[in-house]
């Protein structure tokens, strides 16, 4: 007996919803990585509110952060593990079909 | 204010809405994941790839061609280094000026794959039919090609940026 096709609403997630970390996903899944300040600057949100959404994204798995030195200053990196990419991928499917139905 | 999107869907405006902010989002991404490298570097790629024909047609040559083999293989050595070199210099300070990370895959794959596959049999096969033929007019043929192609993607990079931006 085979099993019924996946809903695509399934893959609507709550996280990502919220429009900052829609853009933000969409951002690291266009660009692979990016540094914390171009995310910011892309945006046009302050540091507190991209740190604030980008710490709800790492606390659910969907964003890692690297640290890497340049010209003496510490840059935070972003970018999206494969479960936030899935995550991402998923959502976006689900509202096409909310568009579609 | 911004929830956390306490499980409530979207309207199919909304989500309509949504799709098209990510959508915005992602072009803007990609001009900035299309900036073409700095000139002195296109130039730099340019002359690489113009050079290897007529270089490695010398190494394979089987008799001396303008100069001993040996010459040639230290003159590949030493220019495929400096290209390396400035290749890691170049993507750095890319890096560095775009904030984001240098991907290969910005074009699409109907335009990279048959170049990855493509480029590579032109300037090497050229010194190969050069040994066979002893013919060298194989290697400035391929050395244009190659010059060629390396201003056209830049060129091609330039347009994708602007566009995009």
């Amino acid at each position: 007996m085979s099993s019924p096709a996946p809903d695509p609403m399934d893959g609507f997630d709550t996280t990502i919803h919220a429009p900052n970390r829609l853009r933000i996903c969409a951002l690291l899944d266009t660009a692979g990585e990016a540094e914390f300040a171009t995310v910011q600057q892309q945006l046009g949100v302050s540091a507190s509110v991209l740190s604030k959404h980008v710490t709800v994204l790492a606390d659910a798995g969907y964003v890692e952060q690297r640290k890497a030195v340049r010209d003496t200053r510490a840059r935070v990196w972003l970018r999206l593990t494969r479960p936030g990419r899935d995550a991402y991928h998923a959502h976006l499917a689900a509202l096409r079909a909310i568009v579609g139905s | 204010m911004e929830t956390n999107g306490d499980a409530i869907r979207p309207t199919a405006q909304e989500a309509l809405a949504a799709l098209s902010d990510a959508e915005q989002v992602k072009a803007s991404a990609t001009a900035l994941a299309a900036t073409p490298w700095p000139r002195w570097f296109a130039a730099a790629l340019t002359l690489y790839t113009a050079a290897v024909p007529p270089v490695y047609g010398g190494t394979l040559a089987r008799h001396d061609w303008l100069l001993p083999q040996g010459t040639w293989s230290v003159i590949m050595v030493v220019m495929t280094a400096a290209y390396l070199s400035l290749f890691v210099v170049a993507a750095s300070n890319w890096r560095k000026k775009t904030g984001v990370a240098l991907r290969f895959d910005v074009l699409p794959r109907n335009v990279t794959l048959p170049l990855v596959i493509g480029l590579p049999v032109v300037l090497l096969g050229s010194a190969l039919v050069f040994r066979a033929t002893r013919e060298p007019l194989w290697l400035f043929a391929a050395s244009a090609v190659g010059a060629a192609t390396s201003i056209a993607f830049h060129l091609v990079f330039v347009r994708l940026h602007r566009k995009a931006s």
